[in-house]
C-alpha cells in the first residue's frame, strides 16, 4: 500500500 | 458482529507530521517529509483519506472507519500505517 523511494541518489 | 482490534495500534490516536506534505496523484498520493527528506507513494486513495482523518479521529479504528476501508482489510492498511510511522510519517498522539 505504501512504496518508499530513495532520493539521495538523485 | 466482529471486531478486529487485534493490532494495538488500532486504539492509538496517530497524525500526519507536520513535516510532510501531501501531494495528491492519480495513484493515491506522494508523501515527502522534510526533515529526514524521505519520499512515499501512498499506493490507495482510501489509505490516503485514511492518514488524512487519523488528525481528528480519536484512534486508528476511528481513522479506518471513516475512509470506508473494511475491518476485513484493517491489517493490511495497520501495516501500511506502521510503515508510514517508521519513517515518521505519522506520529503517535496523545488521545483527545
Amino acid at each position: 500500500l505504501i512504496e518508499e523511494v530513495s532520493i539521495d541518489g538523485m | 458482529m466482529t471486531t478486529l482490534m487485534a493490532d494495538p495500534m488500532l486504539a492509538e490516536a496517530w497524525t500526519l507530521s507536520g513535516s510532510v506534505a501531501l501531494r495528491p496523484e492519480p495513484f493515491g498520493a506522494l508523501a515527502y517529509h522534510f526533515g529526514n527528506r524521505k519520499l512515499t507513494f501512498l499506493k490507495k486513495q482510501q489509505l490516503v483519506d485514511a492518514v488524512n482523518a487519523l488528525g481528528d479521529s480519536k484512534t486508528v479504528a476511528d481513522a479506518l472507519t471513516r475512509a470506508g476501508i473494511p475491518e476485513a482489510q484493517w491489517p493490511a492498511y495497520v501495516k501500511a500505517l506502521r510503515g508510514l510511522a517508521t519513517s515518521d510519517m505519522i506520529l503517535e498522539r496523545k488521545p483527545s
